[in-house]
């Protein structure tokens, strides 16, 4: 209760433009948004670019949110931004038709250049599609419930139940 | 990382698969979800978020500059709306001479009779018209009943009798 009453005095303050609590806000989410964006796209570059794209969007953005879950709301931001971000790496590949190979070989040079157990589990994530490793990213780093989830992504719960265990099945036996 | 995850996923998937499909999933899940909690993603580095800090205070000096900006431009516009308005006004108020405009009006009803205080004179003058115009009336009827002594001069009469009609109403008119 005590840490829900901190949050929201910290949303209070960054509605009024205090930059004390949005430090406070980076402090608090910065971790999850990173590796929620880093599981997304396995590349640091473009994670950090993601995560600060992210923030300075909630400066924008804060008044918008009327309660509810904060988290919800927050990854519902971070998942649009990704979103973006395909759709621009998507236009981009299609005017540069011609490099498409170059650029894909030097995305996943970048990609797996982690090391140790991380690289493994990137380079079996990236096997499953874009939705399935979106919705397993989101149930582990926003700690939504399904019901939350299934609120956030608009389809009936019992789709998305499905859906995070047959992709959470499937990592799992690529794992192994 | 996963409290808010302590939900009845049983209860959830028992919804939609039997009693063992549904701990086969949640086994599954819990399983998919340990991996991914042994295989933690990077932390984000102190310096991208030392500079995602200032990078968040300048937007808000921006949007506060926008604010301000924002908030000027009303002022300006609210300042113009009065100043026009007072122009206006002034201009209207010299074409008027400051004066309000007489209000005109016409009435069929002589002014004497309006103006006159005396109601007994007023009556008398009525009643003395009244009884000429019976007489009148009486003479009228003599004449077109060649009541005159039968050899009266009929043009005559209805000469003299126009005349005392024009009289009376002149008299009756000037009060």
């Amino acid at each position: 209760m005590a840490k829900s009453d901190n949050l929201a005095r910290i949303i209070i303050g960054c509605k009024n433009g205090d930059a004390e609590c949005f430090s406070q806000l980076v402090d608090i989410y910065a971790g999850r948004c990173y590796g929620y964006f880093y599981r997304l796209t396995g590349n640091k570059a473009v994670t950090d670019d993601l995560l600060s794209e992210l923030f300075v969007k909630l400066v924008e953005k804060i008044s918008s949110f009327k309660g509810g879950s904060f988290e919800s709301w927050l990854f519902t931001v971070a998942s649009n931004i990704f979103h973006d971000y395909l759709r621009g790496k998507q236009r981009e590949r299609k005017l540069l038709e011609v490099r498409k190979r170059q650029l894909e070989s030097e995305i996943t040079e970048t990609k797996h250049s982690d090391g140790g157990r991380t690289d493994k589990l990137q380079v079996q994530l990236d096997k499953l599609d874009a939705d399935t490793r979106n919705l397993i990213m989101l149930r582990f780093y926003s700690q939504l419930s399904f019901k939350e989830m299934a609120k956030m992504r608009s389809e009936p719960i019992g789709t998305t139940l499905s859906k995070l265990h047959r992709g959470l099945k499937k990592l799992r036996e690529l794992m192994e | 990382m996963n409290s808010r995850n302590e939900e009845n996923l049983k209860g959830l998937f028992e919804k939609f698969l039997d009693l063992k499909q549904a701990e086969h999933a949640v086994e599954d899940l819990r399983e998919g979800q340990r991996i991914l909690s042994e295989h933690p993603a990077p932390e984000p580095d102190g310096r991208l978020v030392a500079d995602i800090k200032a990078e968040i205070e300048g937007a808000l000096l921006r949007r506060k500059a926008n604010v301000f900006r924002k908030i000027a431009y009303k002022a300006a516009v609210a300042a113009a709306a009065v100043i026009i308005l007072a122009v206006i006004g002034v201009e209207l108020y010299e074409k008027g001479d400051g004066k309000a405009k007489k209000v005109i009006t016409a009435s069929i009803i002589p002014k004497a009779i309006w103006e006159s205080d005396d109601v007994s004179a007023d009556d008398a003058d009525l009643a003395i018209l009244a009884a000429e115009i019976e007489q009148i009336e009486g003479e009228a009827l003599a004449v077109q009943l060649g009541e005159n002594g039968g050899n009266g001069n009929r043009n005559l009469l209805e000469l003299e009798l126009e005349m005392e009609l024009i009289e009376i109403s002149s008299d009756f008119w000037k009060g």
